[in-house]
Order: C-alpha cells, then structure tokens, then sequence
C-alpha cells in the first residue's frame, strides 16, 4: 500500500467537472484507491461520494492506493489533482 | 375537414404540413411492492436502464461537458449499490429504489453551505429523471419522434421545450394555451414561422400525421382539408413566398420616411441563430439581446468564460449595436437548475433586477462578462424591470465595481460603455425625468408595460381582450417616456411586442421613437412601412391620437376595425 499527500488547486474545489474527471481516472485504476479528507474516507471512484464531500479549492488530502499497480496508480491520480483535473 | 376559426396570432403566415400532437413527459409515482421472485427482474430492469442512459449520455457529452459529469453519476457505483440494496433487502421495485437512493444524495447536496454545490441536487434530479423515463419507457425529449417536417401542436410549451425543439423541422406550432406575447410567440417570430396560440381543444381534434393548413394571418385551421382548400393555400403560400422575397430588395436600404426622417431598425434576439437568421435581412443591429436564454438553455448558471464568449460571438455578428439586457428571469421564465419558490404573484414578485441585485455574484459575473465583450463591439447594457432610482445606482455601483477589478486584472473593455434602462413599470414612467438624467437610454418594453400600467395579466384568457397596448393609457406614457428622453438628449427605442405592431407604426414614428425593435421576421414588413410613412403628417397624427379618450377613438382615427 502507497500513498502521499496533495492539495486540491481548482478554484470552485471539486465540483461536477473537476469530480467527475477524478472519478472517470479512478475507475480506470486496478488498485483499490482511497482518498481521505481529515478524518472522512472516499471512493473516489464514485462521484457521488467526490461531490458530497465538498472538498474545496486548498484542502489538503491523502491519496492512498493498495493492489499490483498501486505505484503507477498512485503516480496518474496526484498527476491528474496536480493538473487541476482538466480545468 | 374540419375548420377552427382562431381569434389571437401569436405569429403571421401559412404552414402546411403533417401535424405532430406532441406528448408531455409525465411519469407515474406510484409504485407497488416487489415480490421475492421478481427481485432479479427488477435488479436487470435497472441495470437495463443504466445501460441505455450511458448510451444516450456519452452521445450528449460530446458537446457539452455537464453530460460528462452525468454519465458519470448514472455509472456511479455508490448510487448502483443503493439502488440494489434497497431492492434486495426492502423489496422495492426499481424506480422506488432508485428515487430513494438518489433522494440521500440530493439530501446532502441540499444541506451543503457553498450554493454551487447545493444547486448539484439538480444534476442528480436530471440524472434520476432520465433513469425514470427509461425505466417507464417514456421519452426523455418528447421531440425526438420528429424526423421530418411537421406542425407541432402541444397543449403550452415552456421556455425549456423552446431549447430543445428541432427549429429546422418546424413548419408552425399551434397551441392550446398561451397568449400573443407568451414565449411561444417571441419564438415563433424570432425564426419567422407561424404560431397560433390559445386554440381551445386543439390537441383533441388533432392525430398526429393528420394534414394540417394553418393559416395564421386570418386565423383559420384546416384538419384533413379537401383538395380545393389545399390547393387554394399551396398557392397562396407561393405568393406570400413571392412578396417577401420581394420586400429582400428593401435590405440594403435604409429606413427612412419619405420625407427624410432616418430611425433605427433593430431586431430582438434570443440566441445566437436568431441574430445569424435576422442578419439577412439588414437591421441596423440587435436592440434587444434577451441573456436569459443563455441561462435557460443551460443545465448551470453559465461561467463568465461562457457567457463571454457568447457575447462576444453576439457583438461580432451584430454589425452596429448590441444591446444587452442583463438577466430577466422570474415571473413566467424558470431555470431548470434553480429553484424558484412559489409565488402568489410571479409579475410581480421576484424577478430580474429584482434577482440580480439579491445574487451579487452571479450579477457579477454576467456584467464582467459583458464589458469584456464590449471591446468586440458597439455593446450596450441594459437594466430590466427598474422600479427606483435606488435600484439603478446600485445595478450602476456594481457594474463600476467590475470596472475596476477588469482594470486590476489587465482584462480590456469599453469604458464608455452605453448603460440603459428598460421602462416597463409604472413607477419609472411616473419618475421619467429623474430616470432620464442618469441614464443613455431608454428601451420602451410594451409587454410588461401594458400589463402593469392596465392591471391585466398577459396570460389570463378570461380577461386576454382587455390586454391592448392602444389603451390611451400606454399611449400617453410612451409619448411622455420619448419627449422625457428627448429633453436630456438620450435615445428612446422600443422593443416590445407593440413595436412591430404595423398599426402603430405611423404614431410611434410621429411620437419620435429612435428605434424600433422588432423580431427579424418582421423587419422588413416595418422597413417597407417607414419608408411609406411621411414624418410630418405621422406627428399630427401622433398628436390627435393622444388626445382620445377610449380606445374605440384610437382605432377609428388609426383605421383599426374591431
């Protein structure tokens, strides 16, 4: 299991887009993928479950994969919230 | 055959064609319980109707971006296993399974602080809606059975059908409810078809694939007419064809009486195909730019980037003006994605400024993205629905204040802005002079003007003949309206409804309107009429006119039989 600490960068935090873009790379992942908020866990697989947590623009999460390919899955998501998920 | 005769058109012209009696989405709430052995059933209905909402949905996101995030919500795999739980251990059927898995996420979305993310309850509400026509087998756009031309007969349309109705296949749109200056109406004029409206049983009378004749300048219907009467209207629909592309040859000239007084002839638009349609006919540019079809045709309150771009787009293709009137929404105009709350008296509750003056930063971002887009052209702004002078400043405080942050940011705009009112209330005829002097123009809305000055709501049939802008009422307070403008030296056009009425032409033309604005299919028709009108003669006549007492003697001094 591997993980590591990032920050969210888009401006309206993790709305219907920037969410739904998490949750379509997610779901590509072999690895099981985690995100925890504070004390809150996510599937960040489910974009429902993105969304309802409300995260907003400068919220510091953890990134947590655990499978085969959890190097290379962890490496695409922090790449993908770096990026700002397409916006 | 069968022949209706219509007292109101909403639109002139002839259609012929095949009728098309479209049917409302309506969908059933009452559901039973499941038995233990139909639980499989219901688990593969579900799973049925996610797949088919994925097909339709990845269709839909490749033009717009919303759609992605909705085919994400159907697939997502929290709501699956709700909806699967509740099925299995509660022994729902899949609709009650689904509306109650979708309704704890909307219940979460609702209590949320950011009013971004509480207004996503409505996504997921869309997202449930089409799951729910798919599993009951009813269409989610109730117009995609039209597959080629037809009349399109409903029984009202809202502003939201109006988005998603394919224009290119509509021949005409008769129906059962509505009034002349409903949206259906401004839609029909926009794309130049014909429109009757408030044809009692209408959609009992009518099958679809029936032939229909509507002709909507003398205000008859033909259902299956015999071959004289379709014969006799395939040849006066030739002729109406001949006439106007005779009056195409009016389009570079301009619009001027005969005795040399030059006004402006502009049209109102709601979209960006209204003003490509309208430029065909050469209007001296876009009087009214109506943004709230921008709202409405979207599934969010549109960013700052798409709206500018939208304006932009608008400026570039309007040639000399582009008046745009900042959102007027409420009364009988809704966003899908918003909830209005329930009013007594929607004309007069809640609406346009009235919004934007409560919901700062969406006033915000729609004027910032209207100054950026003024650099593109000769764009205008303009208020509606101003009661007070309180009002106006502080819609003008704000708009300053985006002038200043466009300044800190490096972003270009026009600081010269033209910034306008419209008058359309009784208090800001009233408060005319004061009006006049903070403000470069006036827009003279008949619509809401007649609706307020008479007391007579525009939509109510039972009182539809006491709705009538030559009440000697609104004819006065248009004259007051221009002589107040014209002594502080500002412009007054006039873009309601009763701007294109041809009756009224020659008065508003003695009262020294500027600027008419009309829908495109009907700029013509009033540039031909200008330009028989003689200046002198129309401002005796405008000074007769006001001085009538009823509007029996209007009539009778204007010509008008009724």
């Amino acid at each position: 299991m591997v993980s590591k600490k990032t920050t969210i960068i888009n401006p309206s935090g993790l709305h219907a887009r920037p969410a739904g873009e998490l949750a379509k790379i997610c779901s590509r992942c072999k690895s099981d993928v985690m995100i925890y908020v504070g004390e809150k866990k996510i599937n960040p697989k489910s974009i429902l479950n993105i969304m309802a947590a409300a995260i907003r623009c400068g919220t510091d999460i953890v990134v947590e994969c655990s499978g085969e390919t959890e190097e290379e899955d962890l490496e695409l998501v922090i790449s993908a919230i770096a990026g700002g998920l397409g916006e | 055959m069968i022949t209706i005769q219509v007292e109101k058109t909403a639109s002139e012209g002839i259609g012929i064609g095949k009728a098309f009696l479209l049917h409302k989405t309506k969908l059933s709430t009452e559901f039973g319980p499941v038995s233990q052995q139909d639980i499989p059933k219901e688990i593969r209905r579900y799973e049925q109707a996610v797949e088919e909402a994925q097909a339709e949905l990845a269709a839909l996101a490749e033009s717009n971006a919303i759609f992605q995030a909705h085919l994400e919500m159907v697939k997502d795999i929290t709501l699956y296993e709700g909806v699967i739980t509740r099925i299995k251990e509660e022994g729902l059927c899949a609709e009650a399974a689904l509306h109650a898995a979708a309704e704890e996420f909307i219940a979460i979305f609702d209590s949320m602080e950011d009013e971004y993310m509480r207004e996503r309850a409505a996504d997921i509400k869309d997202v449930r809606f089409r799951l729910m026509c798919l599993l009951q087998g009813v269409k989610v756009n109730p117009f995609d059975d039209i597959r080629e031309q037809v009349i399109l007969i409903a029984e009202d349309l809202a502003p939201s059908d109006t988005a998603t109705m394919p224009a290119e296949n509509i021949l005409g749109i008769i129906t059962q409810e509505g009034g002349v200056t409903s949206h259906v109406s401004i839609m029909a004029k926009n794309l130049g078809i014909p429109a009757l409206v408030g044809v009692k049983e209408i959609c009992s009378k009518v099958k679809t694939d029936d032939t229909i004749i509507m002709d909507a300048k003398a205000g008859v219907i033909y259902i299956q007419p015999d071959d004289q009467t379709l014969k006799k209207y395939c040849q006066l629909q030739r002729k109406e064809e001949h006439i106007q592309k005779e009056r195409l040859k009016l389009k570079e000239l301009p619009p001027v009486t005969k005795d040399g007084k030059r006004v402006r002839l502009c049209i109102n638009a709601g979209r960006l195909h209204d003003i490509k349609k309208a430029m065909e006919y050469g209007p001296d540019g876009v009087g009214l730019f109506r943004s709230e079809f921008l709202y409405m045709d979207n599934t969010h309150f549109p960013t700052e980037e798409e709206q500018f771009k939208a304006y932009k787009s608008a400026a570039l293709l309007s040639c000399e003006e582009l008046t745009i009137r900042t959102l007027d929404i409420g009364g009988d105009k809704a966003l899908p994605y918003y909830i209005f709350e329930k009013e007594e008296n929607p004309f007069l509750g809640w609406r346009a400024i009235r919004i934007s003056l409560e919901l700062i930063d969406r006033f915000k971002t729609q004027l910032r993205a209207i100054l950026r887009a003024s650099v593109f052209g000769m764009v205008r702004l303009m208020f509606p629905m101003i009661i007070s002078l309180e009002e106006l400043r502080r819609a003008k405080e704000i708009l300053a204040e985006c002038m200043r942050e466009l300044e800190q940011e490096g972003l270009a705009y026009d600081p010269g802005i033209k910034v306008g009112m419209m008058i359309e209330t009784p208090a800001s005829v009233v408060m005319i002079e004061d009006f006049a002097r903070e403000v470069d123009f006036f827009s003279i809305g008949t619509n809401d003007l007649t609706q307020y000055l008479l007391a007579v709501d525009r939509g109510n049939k039972k009182i539809a003949a006491m709705y009538n802008s030559f009440h000697p009422a609104v004819l006065r307070s248009i004259r007051r309206i221009i002589e107040a403008g014209h002594r502080c030296h500002i412009p007054v056009g006039m873009c309601g409804e009763f701007a294109g009425e041809e009756k009224a032409v020659k008065l508003l033309l003695g009262m020294g309107l500027d600027e008419f604005s009309v829908s495109g299919g009907g700029v013509l028709k009033l540039k031909e009429l200008i330009r028989e009108a003689d200046f002198r003669e129309a401002k005796q006549l405008a000074g007769k006119v006001c001085e009538k007492q009823t509007i029996q003697e209007v009539y009778e001094l204007l010509g008008i039989e009724c």
